[in-house]
């Protein structure tokens, strides 16, 4: 793949984006403008860039959220305008990091996990442990019955990610993950996220505007006015 | 997680939100139980009268908006009498008087001596009163364990004081209720010479019934022949309108319930669009959404029919206590009154939680996401 977004190792792609452009409806926001880009499996890629550049937008398409006005997003080999059970996707081939509002706060940290997995064949208390399981290795294992409101902003991000997870899929896809965190809770975040790729071989996607997160990826590319400028190595 | 679990957990969790609408339920339900319990109680004591006499139908006079207005004079007794296949026929004037504001419906059946018998009437204590008698009564037992009254005491009914001289009982609680006069004495004191409201028909052993009924209706076709209580409604209008407003105020109160439920839910989903449009973006399908919409409904709707039973029970009897309407209602509670409940608390909570929770279900969830 050549251009400034193609994979910088030479593995094999998970996501390949090709010349998409999406423009909303009144037709005169051109979000994204012929981006292309690839991601190998394992890789941790950072997507940064200016507000309003596109970013989001592309991750959205990436998560299924939405869908290019042009162009094609692969996903494990798949066209996503193909994919007809779009829900499915979502719960078990990608997980969502949302930077705020993203747990329910009526919900504990337990549940909040637990909601992720309403299909799951298992048994109630199999759900639980996964979920259980999920906050050990998020160092909350004494958090589980704690609502949001009960965790600070570091916490929440960690429970966030574990739901992401629960379902166990092969791409974590975060939209601006550390913008609510201290310095110290970002340092962590960002370990965690490493820990995640290096254990468990996932696919990582942030969207960050700030420089030195995105620093914390394999691999860094830039967006500007909805194209991708330029794509570096960490 | 199971739905079901986030479900129980949401209603619990928002309990402002989830007590307003199962109230909200409570009290159509409450609404249309009482109705059905009060217009089933007014029928069964508007019935009640045809079973105090053990015939098997009853004559009454067509068309009449109340059946205690029914005329039936002496001649048209002598001819019912004469039909074939009749082998008795009773004819009583029934009468009501406000004897003190406790009890304003009083029940007053005219009835010759010599009738009690083939009537089912029981003295049970005292003597029958003598058929030209002026000033002579019985009192029902129920009657007179709630006046107390015993024989040989005196009654003030009709304007004149009578002597109490027998207590009888019908095995029925509207006719135990009740007095019993000698029917001249009491088609005098209401100036209705000659005159009865029913005649109370029974056939000769191995003659069909509908046979006497048919011939009745084609010779007198004045009258109207009662065999069952769900004919009554033929006779009565009264009975007719109450049960039809009934019905109406029940559908109007369903109608109000499901707009309360639909405008909260609305209300209330319109809040939580972040929420739904999170769930829809980690992998719940929009069937998962809308069960989970709907399911809350349903759990409120179960409370709240529960609760609203329980209110329609208190609110029928204390009608029962209302000056008006003792002795007249009877609270009449039956296992299709709480099904009609159940039902009513469903139908108003799938009316008014579908929209909203297809709403949920179908918004894009980056849409829903983007909710402020």
């Amino acid at each position: 793949m050549n251009g400034p977004g193609a994979a910088s190792v030479a593995s094999e792609p998970i996501i390949e984006v090709v010349d998409v452009v999406k423009v909303y409806r009144d037709g005169n926001i051109r979000a994204l403008d012929g981006v292309s880009l690839t991601v190998a499996r394992s890789e941790f890629v950072s997507i940064t860039g200016p507000s309003g550049c596109g970013k989001s937008t592309l991750l959205n398409l990436l998560a299924a959220l939405d869908q290019p006005t042009s162009g094609v997003v692969k996903v494990n080999g798949r066209d996503l305008r193909q994919v007809k059970d779009l829900s499915r996707y979502r719960r078990e081939e990608v997980g969502l990091v949302f930077q705020l509002h993203n747990l329910l706060p009526q919900l504990s940290a337990l549940a909040n996990i637990e909601i992720a997995m309403p299909h799951s064949r298992g048994r109630s208390q199999s759900r639980a442990e996964r979920a259980r399981d999920l906050l050990a290795e998020m160092g909350l294992a004494s958090a589980e019955r704690r609502v949001p409101a009960q965790l600070s902003g570091g916490e929440r991000q960690r429970v966030a990610i574990a739901r992401a997870l629960a379902n166990d899929p092969g791409i974590l896809l975060a939209d601006e993950p550390t913008g609510s965190l201290d310095s110290a809770s970002v340092d962590n975040f960002l370990q965690l996220l490493r820990r995640l790729r290096a254990e468990h071989g996932t696919t990582i996607v942030m969207v960050t505007h700030d420089n030195e997160v995105a620093a914390a990826a394999d691999r860094t590319i830039e967006m500007s006015d909805g194209r991708v400028v330029m794509a570096h190595v960490s | 997680m199971p739905i079901i679990s986030v479900v129980l957990h949401n209603v619990w969790k928002k309990k402002a939100r989830s007590l307003g609408l199962a109230l909200a339920i409570a009290f159509a339900v409450m609404t249309v139980v009482t109705l059905s319990v009060v217009g089933d109680g007014l029928e069964q004591s508007a019935t009640a009268i045809l079973k105090v006499g053990k015939a098997n139908f009853t004559i009454v006079q067509k068309g009449v908006p109340d059946i205690l207005n029914s005329t039936i004079d002496q001649g048209t007794l002598t001819r019912i009498r004469e039909t074939p296949g009749v082998a008795s026929a009773v004819g009583v004037l029934v009468e009501t008087e406000k004897i003190n504001a406790a009890n304003p419906v009083f029940i007053e059946v005219g009835i010759s001596p010599s009738d009690l018998k083939p009537f089912g009437v029981t003295v049970v204590a005292g003597h029958p009163y003598s058929a030209d008698a002026t000033n002579q009564m019985m009192l029902g037992w129920r009657a007179a364990q709630h006046f107390g009254i015993h024989v040989g005491d005196k009654f003030k009914a009709n304007g004149t004081v009578n002597t109490v001289v027998g207590i009888f009982s019908t095995g029925n609680s509207f006719g135990d209720d009740a007095s019993m006069f000698p029917l001249p004495a009491l088609q005098g004191y209401n100036r209705v010479p000659g005159i009865v409201t029913m005649v109370f028909v029974k056939t000769v052993p191995g003659v069909p019934v509908s046979s006497v009924t048919r011939r009745i209706s084609r010779n007198l076709p004045e009258l109207s022949t009662i065999t069952t209580a769900s004919q009554f409604g033929r006779a009565d209008l009264t009975l007719v309108f109450v049960k039809a407003a009934a019905t109406g105020s029940a559908i109007l109160a369903v109608v109000i319930g499901a707009i309360i439920v639909g405008n909260t839910m609305l209300l209330s989903l319109f809040e939580r669009t972040r929420e739904f449009g999170l769930l829809r973006a980690i992998g719940w399908t929009k069937t998962q959404v809308l069960s989970l919409v709907m399911g809350e409904g349903l759990v409120l709707a179960l409370v709240g029919a529960g609760v609203g039973v329980g209110l329609s029970f208190a609110a029928a009897v204390a009608l029962e206590h209302v000056p008006a309407l003792i002795g007249v209602l009877h609270a009449h509670f039956t296992t299709s009154a709480f099904w009609r409940g159940l039902l009513t608390a469903l139908v108003m909570t799938l009316l008014g939680t579908f929209y909203p929770a297809l709403r949920a279900a179908l918004r894009s969830p980056l849409d829903a996401l983007g909710h402020e």
